[in-house]
């Protein structure tokens, strides 16, 4: 069963095809990784599944259901939340009240129940206070709830972030650089919480540069280079994949592009 | 206890009381208050509505508003129109003021409220003008003469029980849902989205429910000084308001308060200095910025600074060092 599914998917920013024809199958339930060098397209292909960004051609399909052209707010409504690449906190409110935010899509209360503060509000606000307390003890933030986001350090912005994303019980996950800036134990801990988080029948679609993170953690990996995919597979098949290599060390020939060979291993 | 702490209608019937509490203490002040005291206790009351409206479009929703003054004149305006023309009674003409700033909000914010910072702020700045410009060349407003004839009508009970209302309604909708998703807005657009808040909806609620204060404002205002006029609702008033709001700290709703109050009185404490007086508001202004530049209790949190300080009395207590 797929869950997301991107068909012959292409966006020009000008002259520039960032994704040329991309088609890519989430299935449910899996760790899907997608990786290339530098400057491939992968954060935009996030951005064009969240609604950032629409595609000049092709269609995005969740659940069967076409995405493209759904403002990112109702996209988030319908399962699919995301982390970033820089991360994006509401740095001057407390850790609690940015998982309270990533709740909103499960609350009804409106404008009139807040303002005269009904039964069916504050019950509502306990269900989600609770909901997301239980998101900080997942991540390990319980303790730092009332700490303002930006004072926390960098790895548990970055579980801040996810437990955001995950606190809306979404469908897909989509983590754009989760181990970014992280050292190795964090990594250690970092892959535990995604394999947690996928055992609990959230689907894993993830971006990252870091290869022992990305070969000990995903079932399948789609890797992008200029935009297009030139190949896809589980890990071991993909480190032994040509293209690959020669995507990412270059082949060795003259008539490897030169652009390539200085990109270097990542 | 804990279930009548919870119980909906108990706090209801609370806070009623605490509103008949507020309308009692202000009736016993005004009859003993000299009449120069009371009028600045009216005109704290009326800044401190106004200014809390415009701190929740500029510092819960991070919506730069320079037109916070046409919204109190269309508010002042509709008011004084309810009541002498129409001959309305006096809390039809208050809501009436509100009603109509808030439709003029949401028909202003709708297409101003996809700009974003300084454009937003100059388109509103325009808006302003065109309203100024408007009320100063239309019949019915008296034009650039005024508006004559408005009854005092506003009395020190009306505006303390409203102010009271007012500060409630405000700090009940910044713990909410709806207040958490302003704030979200205001920290991050593109976060906010990507967690399923319609950015442009919350924009659009936090400038229809601030413009319903400024409008109330107006209506109090209309109402207190008998005659308005469309210069009295320039520019300046505008950035007066957002004076107050920065002043006291953007997105605090006591530092809102605060700053309402200290502006609406420092001009008269330093009425000794006659001319020199705007001169010393303004070099206050100018070093406030330069000490506290977040406002006096900007980044303050009441709860959490509770909560720290007996947390740190238990430390203490187990022999932590300090």
């Amino acid at each position: 069963m797929n869950i997301l599914e991107l068909q012959n998917v292409t966006i020009s920013f000008g002259g520039l095809t960032a994704v040329d024809k991309l088609d890519i199958q989430v299935k449910s339930g899996e760790i899907l990784s997608l990786i290339g060098p530098n400057g491939a397209g992968k954060s935009t292909v996030f951005n064009l599944i969240t609604g950032l960004y629409k595609p000049s051609d092709g269609a995005i399909l969740f659940q069967s259901e076409a995405l493209t052209g759904s403002p990112p707010y109702r996209i988030a409504k319908k399962g699919i939340t995301r982390t970033f690449q820089s991360i994006r906190l509401f740095s001057e409110l407390s850790v609690l009240h940015n998982v309270l935010i990533g709740t909103h899509v499960l609350g009804q209360a409106g404008l009139f129940h807040s303002i005269i503060r009904s039964p069916l509000m504050h019950s509502e606000e306990k269900e989600l206070r609770e909901k997301a307390m239980a998101a900080l003890d997942f991540l390990g933030l319980a303790d730092k709830e009332h700490e303002k986001a930006k004072n926390l350090s960098y790895g548990e912005q970055r579980r801040l972030e996810i437990a955001r994303a995950l606190v809306s019980n979404p469908k897909i996950l989509l983590l754009d650089e989760p181990a970014a800036g992280m050292n190795p134990f964090e990594k250690t801990v970092l892959m535990d919480i995604i394999r947690k988080i996928r055992d609990t029948g959230v689907t894993i679609f993830l971006v990252e540069h870091d290869m022992t993170l990305v070969m000990g953690i995903s079932e399948r990996i789609v890797v992008l280079d200029y935009g297009k995919k030139i190949a896809e597979g589980s890990p071991v098949k993909i480190r032994q994949n040509d293209s690959v290599i020669e995507a990412y060390l270059g082949s060795g020939q003259f008539r490897s592009r030169i652009r390539r060979k200085e990109t270097g291993a990542c | 206890m804990r279930n009548i702490k919870n119980n909906w209608l108990v706090q209801v019937i609370g806070f009623v009381l605490v509103l008949i509490m507020t309308g009692l203490t202000a009736q016993g002040l005004s009859r003993i208050m000299p009449p120069y005291y009371l009028q600045i206790g009216f005109f704290i009351g009326i800044n401190v509505i106004m200014a809390l409206g415009l701190n929740l479009i500029a510092g819960a929703t991070g919506q730069l508003s320079l037109g916070h003054s046409a919204f109190m004149s269309i508010g002042a305006y509709a008011s004084a129109i309810a009541t002498v023309t129409l001959h309305l009674p006096f809390p039809v003409g208050i809501l009436l003021g509100g009603l109509a700033a808030c439709l003029f909000g949401i028909v202003i914010g709708f297409p101003t409220l996809r700009l974003s910072g300084d454009y937003l702020a100059i388109a509103t700045l325009g808006f302003a003008e065109i309203v100024r410009v408007i009320f100063t060349n239309m019949q019915i407003t008296g034009g650039a003469i005024g508006f004559l004839g408005i009854k005092n009508l506003t009395t020190f009970p009306v505006i303390m029980i409203l102010t009271v209302a007012m500060i409630a309604v405000m700090m009940w909708l910044e713990n909410s849902r709806n207040g958490r998703a302003m704030l979200a807005v205001r920290e991050d657009e593109i976060a906010a989205e990507s967690v399923g808040v319609n950015i442009t909806w919350y924009k659009i609620q936090a400038f229809a429910i601030g413009s319903f204060c400024a409008g109330v404002g107006g209506a109090l205002f209309a109402h207190t000084t008998t005659f308005i006029q469309p210069t009295d609702f320039g520019f300046m008033k505008s950035i007066e308001f957002l004076n107050m709001v920065v002043l006291g700290g953007l997105g605090s709703i006591p530092g809102t308060i605060i700053g309402s109050v200290v502006l609406t009185t420092a001009p008269e404490f330093l009425r000794f200095m006659a001319n020199y007086r705007m001169l010393v508001y303004g070099l206050l202004l100018i070093i406030m910025m330069i000490f506290r530049p977040h406002g006096l209790l900007g980044g303050f949190n009441f709860r959490q600074a509770i909560s720290r300080a007996l947390f740190l009395g238990r430390r203490i207590r187990q022999g932590a060092k300090v």
